[in-house]
């Protein structure tokens, strides 16, 4: 499964890369935002997408709302790990399709149990 | 002007008029006729005066407030740098962090491995089930994993104190980041009593506002979340909102 890492710290991805890898995540690619994350998940056949929300350049949710609209690449399921904590925004992620959404600070329990129940619903 | 009460001219201002005139002095004398003419209008040109005296002491002084310079120029830019410090160092010490834990990440893994390798083995022993062969065999998986557990102990200790050592920014950043929270409180000071110049009750404007969001409302991390109704506390909350919302 190919999976892309999109945060602007290089620490988070780093954290989480090391955390999908201990869950048997081993084809793992980065991004430091929407923008760069959106032709990579056009140019690739990635399986899995995890984005923080506050970057600059392209926010993790308008990526988001990027991957739905875009017909190929619309069946990708996208988790959210930010420290946005808004409940607003947190239904403006549900309405945009999010597949899970962990706010940080978060644990790995916490990044297990949203993996399984996203791969769990897909089948 | 009470002379003006009494009539358009006093007797005291004929004099003073007579005198400049004769001693020369036009300009008093035209001064005097138009006071005389329009007692209302020196007053007002008095207050005008004293207004402008009162305006250009402030800005005299609002220049001679040389601190207010000093925060601008030298203070605000050195907190920028203690700031950019503190993302520096906090970063590096992630990362130095996340290598020792990457490097014991795999020594970890194959003593398990080496462990998981003489298990079978070890449990037909310890059931007094094992022959000759697997007993030899097992000598030597035992020896070749007491050799590398000695080892890598060693090994894995001294990453676990480049661990313990990455932590040591926080005293640093700690008092770093005090310094720019002292530098804030004195800017605070300092505008207050710019409001306060200005005639402007710092008092009315200390009503919270809620604090400004960017596109999509982004905020990032609250620090007060208890005195805030529309931020979730916790994973708990959002797994509760998205599950009110059918999720």
């Amino acid at each position: 499964m190919k999976v892309l890492v999109v945060d602007d710290f290089s620490t988070m991805r780093r954290i989480v890369k090391n955390l999908l890898r201990d869950l048997g995540f081993t084809n793992i690619q980065e991004a430091d935002d929407g923008s760069t994350a959106l032709p990579m998940l056009q140019g690739g056949d990635f399986d899995f997408v995890v984005t923080d929300w506050n970057m600059p350049g392209m926010q993790g949710i308008d990526l988001l709302k990027a991957i739905r609209a875009d017909a190929s690449l619309s069946h990708i399921p996208v988790l959210l790990i930010t420290a946005e904590a808004k409940k607003e925004q947190i239904v403006m992620a549900a309405q945009a399709g999010v597949n899970g959404y962990i706010v940080k600070p978060f644990t790995a329990a916490t990044l297990k149990t949203k993996l399984d129940k996203i791969f769990e619903r897909l089948g | 002007m009470s002379n003006a009460m009494m009539g358009h001219v006093s007797l005291e201002q004929a004099k003073s008029l007579v005198e400049f005139l004769e001693t020369n002095q036009q300009e008093k004398a035209d001064a005097l006729v138009a006071e005389i003419q329009n007692p209302t209008n020196s007053e007002l040109f008095a207050e005008i005066g004293k207004l402008t005296r009162q305006l250009h002491d402030s800005l005299t002084n609002f220049q001679l407030d040389s601190r207010l310079n000093d925060l601008a120029t030298a203070d605000i830019p050195d907190a920028k740098e203690r700031l950019n410090y503190v993302i520096t160092s906090t970063e590096e010490a992630a990362n130095k962090t996340m290598d020792a834990v990457e490097s014991i990440f795999p020594v970890v893994d194959n003593i398990a491995n080496q462990v998981k390798a003489v298990s079978p083995a070890w449990t037909k022993l310890m059931n007094n089930e094992i022959d000759l062969n697997e007993f030899k065999s097992l000598c030597k998986d035992i020896n070749t994993l007491l050799v590398t557990t000695g080892k890598e102990t060693i090994h894995i200790h001294s990453l676990m104190t480049d661990v313990l050592m990455a932590q040591d920014f926080q005293d640093l950043t700690g008092q770093v980041i005090r310094k720019v929270i002292d530098l804030v409180r004195e800017v605070e000071d300092s505008l207050i009593n710019m409001l306060t110049a200005f005639g402007i009750s710092a008092e009315q404007t200390q009503v919270k506002s809620p604090p400004k969001v960017g596109d999509n409302l982004v905020e990032g991390p609250v620090v007060n979340k208890e005195d805030r109704d529309d931020i979730v506390e916790d994973q708990d909350d959002v797994d509760d909102l998205l599950s009110s919302l059918g999720f």
